[in-house]
């Protein structure tokens, strides 16, 4: 064990008898006070209490000790407390450790033993305290600046709620206009709001504001650094040249967005009958409607009966669907299809009545606010509902009718699976949604991507916004599909993270990081594979007494703290601020000790 | 003078995550289940913080036993749990040419109310440690 | 009387739920001095109380414990537990709630949460943070995860024996507490009110919630929990390992007679994961699913679904009619049944009836934010901004706004928290 001159106070709590009926405390306590390095040991009935707390500021006031041990209930409860109280005394809150003396000992041990065990933990805990240094947290100057990458309405949302908390904002577009695909949609599900009135009264502000940069027809080139330091270089075309930007950034947002899923050739007739279209076909044949009849007119026919297919390039499942030519199943729902499909049949029956409408479906996900209403509307407009299972889907083929050039043909699992022709003049696939590909940007960056293919959230619960790299962030449909409301939603909450960690310019950083000592460190690089965050630990050469040696070096920024590298180092030359394995080292000799000679 | 602590037998060792295993145990305490007193429960940030030595290192000190407590796969250390079993793998083998007890060490996953598993973890871990005895090894 | 006890902060966030929690957290991280009030004795909602969460399987208090704990030790954030909102109103450029303080008859400052109380007291008493498949006791901290640890004495059965009072170690039993009334001040607020499960009784086809081993998901939810009542699944009625487990879909939502007409969006993924962890508990019982379709549209949930189809998890497409009571605890469900073969029958030993959701708050003759027709909250921005209703400077989000799973409550909180933070921001609001 390794010996050294610091003064260490252990405060023993009796909980009011929560400890004390169980453990000798004032046993304990005797024990204690002869334990080396050891200079104060006290009881009190509640160590949370005023007095409790007091004890400690004075003992560190009048220098009796300069570490701090309290033994009392999960650190959970009062670690802040008793932290807070050293830092009232004028010291350091982390020179203190926390012995579990209550729910690991007294609440499930009785008797002698429980007051051995007491001792042994104090003793563990002192030992640790002995190697416990002033930490401060690590504090990073943050560029107040956002990068947010692509340009639709979950990039438009997230810059505008960004740039109006006072944050500087660059908005990369790779097309040449911004909006995304709001462009090419029409009505939109479930309240029927033009999609273009949506996009400009966002696109409005984001034109006008003073904080945000817009870069259309820009395409990413490089990106380095870390939280609240990135940078960036962009190849923008304007007036027919290539430009060169360097952008300086705290932060980056992900809303690279999505694209609508191309049926495969032959995937429901897609491709052989001129006929099959999909879903974003019959949106923009809806917005440039002008016909005036009772009949929808398409490419100057009559329609008189069309079939929706639900589902297309969704819900695959391995095994019956066909895998693109990369091997990549879409198992995924795509969610937006149900209403935007029920959407459009409502439209289309309530303007042509004599347009009829087969919908066939797996299951409807009407799930939202205002879609369950689209669907009973849909079956109060006399849209004709079947439903097929996923291994006997519909199959579209020519038809010898005169009138319509196509049947499809279905096993109705909602009419006792009863086998239909369907004639059809038109065939409308509800082709899902798929993330665009920014597999570049992603490998440039070390994002995950999940197997559907979206970006990968850190957690979907506890940090759905965030990359596992501090300070990138993702929203909307790069993520996974979701419908206009719920992208807005997801860009209001990647900004609102980005508007947290820039908010005072600079980040304050847990100090648990990893620390190199450069007197011991050989330059071996272990440590360097072994550590699980790329560029948090690198080897770099310095001169020492006039020769060129390598020592690792611990970007702070970016250290998780968790100590991969402390265990491989062949020189023990790097460890954990604040959870040194040396300490560990020093608590397992406690505890085998016995109390004897510690 | 008061009288020292007994010597103790056949003590555990339990590695406990601070963001799953540890508040675990405090779990335990909250429902006052007992279970044996040999253990001895450390707060860790991340397991993958011990190098191969560290586990022998603790048998040649005589801890009859260690039990990980782990995140499992919801480690919050990205690649950390991996990287740990592939550590424990590897003392695993050097345990076997040593002829220690593979049962000695055991790595396991309990979240902040997983009780039973907890108590069935120390129990296990308990009633072996009472059959082999501390590890013969030389120090 | 007007109570002369007023709070100031930035935001109020009414409701501590992990919809609360989040928007709180997200606001005090950026600097904003923010009450959350709770009408419960702990904040954590209703995803404390469940036991693991789709898709991940996570531990539902494994990711809920850390949210509670960085909101309890939050500098920016304060808490007000077992406290009722009696008024909240715009006045001058921000809004004013007038909020009760409920007694606990145990003073916060003095408990030091050892529950020496709760195991003296002789008084037990069902337990509805266990289904009411358990007993606490007539004074008790509500859950073992609960924040504020501090107990809560049930006025209702204590018997006034004393003997609390008598064993306390910090004399912190007080039988005269009485309730407090104060007022808090801020720019801005946040609703995130959560919502109830639709309660069984009123739903006569079902039972009425009188038919033995015929639960609601949410008791379901206590008996899967790592923590519950039984420790295992058993059924209520005898505790007998059930073989055969019915999950009734749709029970009181997408159903006009019971006035929920909307789809409460959530009940077949937690169908889908209790099946799946009845599954592992009970390998050899039938489990099966009556439902009318399967809405599985959030990120990995339709490959939950497909997993849950290959562990041998049966989905039946049938709306049900009717349960009735059968022989030794079981119960008959009634059902059309979809290959022709018209109206079937069929005996569970556990029947889940997977209730909707209803708003957990009514704001009438509260605060004047307007109600949609589905009783939520209504979004006056429902795509460029669903946080925002008819009220200035009031936002909602999580089920207040309507039914919606955690994923999408978490993301939602985020939006309310920025759409306030901007409110803040500009400049009317900087005198």
């Amino acid at each position: 064990m390794s010996e050294n001159n610091k003064k260490v106070g252990v405060y023993i709590c009796y909980c009011g008898g929560n400890i004390s009926d169980h453990v000798d405390v004032e046993e304990v306590r005797n024990r204690v006070e002869k334990m080396p390095g050891v200079t104060v040991a006290r009881t009190n009935m509640f160590m949370c209490s005023d007095p409790g707390q007091e004890m400690i500021i004075e003992d560190l006031k009048s220098d009796k000790i300069d570490r701090v041990v309290v033994a009392s209930c999960a650190p959970s409860l009062h670690e802040a407390t008793f932290r807070g109280a050293i830092e009232r005394a004028g010291s350091n809150p982390f020179i203190y450790d926390h012995a579990n003396i209550r729910e690991q000992v007294s609440w499930v041990h009785h008797g002698e033993t429980a007051t051995d065990k007491a001792t042994l933990l104090i003793a563990a805990a002192s030992a640790k305290s002995k190697l416990l240094k002033p930490l401060e947290p690590i504090r990073v100057e943050a560029k107040k600046h956002t990068t947010v990458i692509g340009g639709g309405i979950a990039g438009i949302k997230t810059a505008l709620d960004i740039a109006q908390k006072g944050i500087e904002v660059a908005l990369i577009e790779k097309l040449p206009i911004l909006g995304g695909r709001l462009n090419s949609l029409d009505r939109l599900a479930p309240f029927g709001e033009k999609a273009s009135d949506i996009l400009k009264e966002l696109l409005d502000p984001v034109l006008n504001h003073n904080a945000i940069t817009i870069h259309t027809d820009s395409k990413i080139e490089t990106i380095k650094g870390y939280v609240g330091n990135f940078s960036l270089i962009v190849t923008k075309k304007e007036n027919n040249k290539d430009i060169k930007l360097n952008i300086e950034t705290g932060a980056i947002v992900m809303a690279t967005g999505s694209v609508s899923y191309t049926p495969l050739n032959g995937e429901f007739g897609f491709g052989q009958h001129e006929q099959v279209i999909t879903l974003q076909d019959l949106i923009t044949l809806l917005k440039e409607n002008k016909s005036s009849g009772s009949s929808l007119e398409v490419n100057g026919k009559r329609i008189k009966n069309m079939v929706m297919i639900h589902c297309v390039g969704s819900r695959q499942i391995p095994g019956i669907h066909q895998p693109k030519e990369n091997g990549q199943l879409n198992e995924y729902c795509s969610r937006t299809c149900c209403a935007a499909l029920l959407n459009a049949a409502n439209q289309i029956r309530e303007k042509f009545p004599e347009t009829g409408i087969y919908e066939m479906y797996r299951d409807i996900r009407t799930y939202g606010r205002g879609q369950e209403e689209l669907y009973e509307q849909a079956s109060k407009n006399k849209v004709v509902f079947m439903r097929y299972e996923a291994d006997a889907p519909p199959v579209v083929s020519e038809s010898n009718h005169s009138e319509y050039p196509l049947k499809v043909k279905i096993t109705d699992s909602l009419t006792f699976n009863e086998v239909m022709d369907v004639p059809a003049d038109l065939v409308v696939l509800a082709t899902g949604i798929e993330p665009d590909n920014v597999s570049d940007i992603a490998s440039m960056m070390k994002l995950p991507i999940g197997t559907d293919q979206f970006l990968l959230e850190v957690h979907p619960k506890l940090r759905p916004v965030e990359f596992s790299i501090t300070g990138i962030f993702l929203g909307g449909t790069c993520q996974a599909p979701m419908d206009t409301g719920e992208t807005c939603n997801a860009a209001g909450a990647a900004a609102v993270k980005a508007s947290a960690l820039l908010s005072k310019g600079y980040i304050e950083l847990d100090p648990f990081v990893a620390e190199v000592n450069t007197d011991k460190c050989q330059g071996h690089g272990a440590c360097i594979e072994a550590c699980l965050k790329e560029g948090a630990l690198t080897l770099t050469e310095v001169k020492i007494d006039g020769k060129i040696v390598k020592k690792a070096q611990v970007t702070a920024a970016m250290c998780l703290g968790c100590g991969a590298c402390a265990a491989v180092c062949p020189k023990k030359a790097i460890d954990i601020n604040g959870w040194a394995l040396k300490q560990y080292e020093d608590m397992v000799d406690a505890i085998v000790s016995d109390g004897f000679a510690v | 003078m008061s009288p020292q602590a007994k010597r103790q037998e056949n003590k555990i060792l339990i590695l406990a995550t601070e963001t799953c295993a540890y508040p675990g145990a405090d779990s335990v305490g909250q429902a006052h289940s007992t279970y044996p007193a040999n253990t001895y429960i450390l707060r860790v940030r991340a397991p993958v913080l011990f190098p191969e030595s560290f586990y022998f290192d603790c048998f040649r000190k005589g801890i009859s036993g260690i039990i990980v407590m782990s995140c499992g796969e919801e480690c919050p250390y990205d690649g950390a749990y991996k990287a740990l079993a592939k550590r424990l793998d590897a003392v695993y083998k050097k345990m076997k040419a040593m002829e220690i007890d593979l049962k000695r060490l055991r790595l396991t996953a309990i979240c902040t109310v997983c009780n039973r598993a907890f108590l069935k973890e120390v129990n296990q871990m308990d009633q072996l440690v009472r059959e082999l005895g501390p590890p013969q090894l030389e120090a | 009387m007007v109570p002369t006890n007023i709070k100031n902060f930035d935001t109020l966030v009414v409701g501590g739920g992990i919809a609360g929690l989040q928007a709180a957290l997200d606001l005090g991280d950026q600097g904003y001095k923010v009450a959350i009030v709770e009408k419960d004795a702990s904040i954590g909602g209703k995803m404390i109380r469940l036991s693991k969460v789709f898709p991940t399987l996570d531990c539902a208090s494994c990711i809920t414990t850390p949210k509670m704990s960085a909101a309890s030790h939050h500098e920016n954030i304060t808490l007000f537990t077992y406290c009722d909102l009696t008024s909240l109103n715009h006045e001058g450029q921000g809004i004013k709630a007038l909020i009760t303080q409920k007694p606990r008859y145990v003073d916060p400052i003095k408990c030091i949460g050892c529950r020496q109380c709760e195991y003296i007291c002789p008084v037990h008493v069902s337990d509805a943070e266990q289904g009411d498949f358990s007993a606490r006791k007539a004074i008790s901290i509500p859950f073992s995860t609960a924040i504020p640890q501090l107990p809560i004495l049930d006025v209702e059965h204590c018997m006034l024996c004393g003997q609390c009072e008598k064993t306390c170690p910090t004399h912190a039993i007080d039988y005269f507490q009485k309730p407090e009334e104060f007022i808090i001040q801020a720019k801005t607020a946040v609703i995130t009110t959560g919502f109830d499960l639709l309660p069984v009784k009123n739903n006569f086809q079902y039972g009425n919630g009188h038919i033995p081993n015929v639960i609601d998901s949410m008791q379901m939810e206590r008996i899967l929990a790592p923590h519950g009542p039984y420790n295992r699944v058993l059924r209520p009625s005898d505790g007998m390992e059930p073989d055969s487990i019915a999950y009734v879909q749709c029970a009181g939502s997408r159903d006009k007679s019971m006035g929920v007409p909307y789809c409460s969006r959530v009940c077949c993924m937690y169908a889908i994961k209790q099946a799946m962890l009845l599954s592992g508990s009970l390998p050899l019982a039938d489990i099966i699913i009556y439902y009318m379709d399967i809405r599985a549209f959030g990120k990995g949930y339709e490959q939950f679904y497909q997993n849950a189809k290959a562990m041998g998890i049966e989905f039946v497409k049938a709306k049900v009619a009717r349960i009735d009571k059968g022989e030794n605890g079981s119960a008959i469900v009634r059902y059309e049944n979809q290959d022709g073969s018209g109206i079937a029958t069929a005996d569970h030993d556990l029947v889940v009836l997977s209730m909707g959701m209803i708003p957990g708050w009514d704001p009438r003759s509260i605060c004047p934010v307007s109600k949609d027709s589905d009783q939520f909250i209504t979004s006056i921005k429902p795509k460029i901004s669903p946080v925002l209703t008819n009220m200035a400077g009031l936002f909602v989000a999580g089920v207040a706004a309507g039914p919606k799973d955690i994923v999408d409550t978490i993301t939602e909180s985020g939006s309310a928290a920025m759409e306030a933070a901007k409110f803040m921001s500009n400049s009317h609001m900087e005198n």
